[in-house]
């Protein structure tokens, strides 16, 4: 397994470019550019969250801790240190007129497994992907 | 946004933005298109999607906002040349068949003279 934790500052641009660096990354191991744009949709999307809500219109830090198991899966937790999530986490599709509402939604779509939990200070999304032999690099 | 091509027709306005659409670029496009709405007087509004490479929900709750406010006008929303990438984002939250998508270029032209 290789695990790498990857961090940068939670405005949209450097949210996005987070995600983008971890794909890089995961681009050495994959081969299958299908999934590799699942799993940086379900990345910005996350990252995306943390820079819309987590520190109340304000910036602070964001962290993608990245677990690799070649040939089987890759983990995901993308964690923040703002004021965690507010009420039920909603993973249903909103309405088509909703204009937000639906990142975690396609996480679920795209992902095997996602949980959203609290640790000390830590707000987590954790995010699980099982890809097929096929998909990875030999 | 030097990407962004905006051009006017006889009864629409017809946006093209080549590149990703998230939410470091949505803000500054609703902007830019509101100010063109406000501008212009027009029955409809295209926007060309094929070179959008990557739409996360932001670029989603932006083509929806478009949707709803030329709707609610009594006007309407296009979407046309829908690049692979954004078929498969919007197919997966189940918009395809919400907006009007337009498939070939001819309707596109009628849509625009």
């Amino acid at each position: 397994m290789i695990c790498r934790t990857f961090e940068a500052n939670s405005a949209p641009e450097q949210s996005r470019g987070l995600a983008r660096e971890v794909v890089a990354f995961l681009g050495a191991y994959l081969s299958d550019a299908n999934i590799l744009h699942d799993l940086d949709i379900m990345l910005t999307e996350a990252c995306a969250n943390v820079a819309r809500h987590a520190y109340r219109g304000r910036e602070g830090r964001l962290e993608v801790r990245l677990c690799v198991t070649p040939g089987e899966c890759v983990d995901l937790d993308i964690v923040d240190w703002g004021g965690g999530f507010d009420g039920p986490v909603r993973f249903e599709n909103p309405s088509p007129e909703a204009e937000g509402g639906r990142g975690l939604f396609i996480i679920s779509r795209l992902s095997d497994a996602v949980a959203v939990r609290t640790e000390g200070k830590e707000n987590i999304v954790a995010i699980h992907k099982h890809i097929g032999r096929p998909a990875w690099k030999s | 946004m030097e990407k962004l091509t905006i051009s006017l027709g006889k009864k629409a306005l017809f946006l093209k933005y080549d590149g990703e659409v998230t939410l470091d670029v949505t803000p500054e496009l609703k902007r830019r298109l509101e100010a063109e709405l406000a501008a212009h007087d027009v029955e409809a509004v295209i926007l060309d999607l094929s070179g959008v490479g990557f739409m996360d929900s932001s670029g989603i709750g932006f083509l929806v906002s478009v949707n709803t406010r030329m709707r609610s006008a009594g006007k309407a929303c296009y979407l046309c040349r829908l690049s692979p990438k954004v078929r498969k984002t919007l197919g997966l939250v189940q918009l395809l068949t919400y907006f009007t998508v337009v498939e070939n270029d001819e309707d596109v032209a009628a849509l625009l003279s």
